[in-house]
């Protein structure tokens, strides 16, 4: 650029010298003069060129600031990234149970549970576990029901009885809100009766002297009067109900040598009545089979004995005796009117017969 | 209460099958282990038995802070609706993951703040209502 100026520079200076050498020597020339013209022309174009030149240079080097800065901002912005990233993974996060799945349940079911947990999250009414617990008897008992009941027994208050009935009554039916409060109240008003107090005391102050008449009822009267009274509420399972679970079971097992893998209670217990009873049962057969026995081994004998019997019989037939051929009982008929020794002998073998002829005998 | 040697393997990895459909799972002693695990996490709400859970080593021992681990999962549903003593039983749990209370709760006193408190506020939350 400087170079092409230059050049254009040198033009005119070229032309001005020949003019003012020509205007020297008095002798002007229209060409030097055109010439004179048209290297200031080229100058000044020049000139312009490099007018726009240095604009294109500064608006180049405005671009590189530029282009500079955004490099530098957008390396921030990738340093920054990097950084939260890091920092992101650096969070510890939970690596179970991700709570991805909500779990669905219905009203009815939560309310389900809210009535199996409730014997184990509120106190049966009335036990305190020992926290006193009258602060906030003030702001409980002037519900409606209450304390419209109060205005009508004021002037009967000295009759205790009928009142603290039915303010047990309603502590024990009423709105379930409040149930530890009105339940102390009754057990106070029930000393009433007891400790005879005097009865303007009890009407001008009555908390005062419910804490009186609680602190003089004797300490073994005080369950009789409430049977919650020694009554604790535990929000989990008591050493009693430990001893009494599964896990107690099993320690009893390994204590006893036996292996809880496997094994059943319920399933041994089966095991062992089904064992019972194939050996009642197997006794049993064996019973009947042996009464079986003795019933053929006795019919055998008796057989035998008849056949014995008849042998004879037909014996002492061929020899001539009476009454061959007939019927046993006939013989034994027969006997009787004096068959002789002879014939009563064999007899005793079989032992009934025998004593039914003794008892003939003695009959006769 | 167990009181033979234990092993990591010993805990199981995955919790038990909840009873509709654990039917045919091996029994302990009769008892099946989701019952044996209920009834167990539900023990440890007892502040007295923890404290002798750490007299005999228990709580110090690595099997064992595994198995504690393990079973947060009655922390999350469904097992969650079978606790009946959810209160006591899920802040005790929570409590025994960290390493300061296992090793604190061997002192009685401790036991017996943490049995008072409990007696107490069980009465004393619905005081309000």
């Amino acid at each position: 650029m400087e170079k092409d100026l230059d050049g254009r520079f040198e033009r005119l200076e070229k032309a001005i010298g020949q003019m003012i050498d020509t205007l020297a020597k008095n002798n002007p020339s229209s060409k030097v003069a055109e010439e004179l013209l048209a290297a200031e022309r080229e100058l000044t174009e020049g000139l312009k060129l490099l007018e726009t030149h240095q604009n294109n240079n500064a608006r180049i080097q405005e671009l590189r600031q530029e282009t500079s800065l955004l490099d530098t901002q957008i390396k921030d912005i990738a340093s920054s990234l990097w950084n939260m990233r890091k920092e992101l993974k650096a969070i510890p996060t939970t690596p179970k149970y991700p709570t991805s799945t909500k779990h669905q349940f219905t009203t009815s079911e939560l309310l389900a549970y809210a009535r199996r947990i409730s014997r184990n999250t509120l106190p049966l009414p009335g036990v305190t576990n020992g926290v006193d617990m009258t602060p906030t008897q003030p702001p409980t008992q002037p519900t409606e029901p209450e304390d419209s009941f109060r205005l009508q027994s004021q002037p009967t208050q000295t009759q205790t009885p009928t009142t603290s009935f039915n303010l047990s009554f309603n502590g024990t039916v009423g709105t379930p809100g409040p149930m530890s409060a009105p339940t102390p109240n009754t057990t106070t008003n029930d000393t009433q009766p007891t400790t005879q107090q005097p009865p303007p005391s009890q009407q001008q102050q009555q908390h005062p002297t419910k804490a009186t008449a609680e602190a003089k009822l004797p300490q073994h009267l005080k369950p009789a009067v409430n049977p919650l009274h020694d009554a604790a509420f535990h929000p989990w399972p008591t050493e009693d109900k430990i001893r009494m679970g599964g896990l107690a079971a099993i320690q009893r097992l390994v204590d006893r040598g036996v292996d809880p893998r496997g094994h059943d209670p319920e399933e041994e217990e089966r095991r062992q009545r089904e064992e019972e009873q194939a050996r009642r049962e197997a006794e049993e057969r064996a019973r009947q089979e042996r009464e079986e026995a003795e019933r053929r081994m006795r019919e055998e004998r008796e057989r035998m004995a008849r056949e014995r019997e008849r042998a004879r019989q037909m014996e002492a037939a061929a020899g001539g005796g009476g009454g061959g051929g007939i019927e046993r009982r006939e013989s034994r008929g027969g006997e009787g009117a004096g068959a002789g020794a002879a014939g009563h002998k064999p007899k005793q073998f079989t032992f009934l017969g025998a004593d039914d002829d003794d008892d003939d005998d003695e009959d006769d | 209460m167990e009181s033979g040697p234990m092993s990591v393997d010993s805990s199981a990895l995955d919790p038990p099958a909840v009873p509709e459909d654990g039917a045919n799972e091996p029994k302990y002693g009769g008892y099946s282990r989701f019952e044996l695990e209920l009834e167990f996490v539900q023990s440890l709400a007892n502040p007295q038995y923890l404290n002798y859970l750490a007299s005999r080593k228990f709580l110090t021992n690595p099997a064992f802070v595994a198995y504690l681990d393990y079973l947060q999962y009655w922390t999350r549903p469904p097992y969650l609706k079978y606790l009946t003593f959810p209160t006591a039983t899920l802040k005790m749990l929570e409590l025994l993951q960290q390493e300061k209370f296992r090793q604190d709760i061997i002192s009685p006193d401790l036991a017996m703040a943490l049995f008072s408190e409990g007696m107490k506020t069980a009465v004393e939350w619905h005081r309000e209502g």
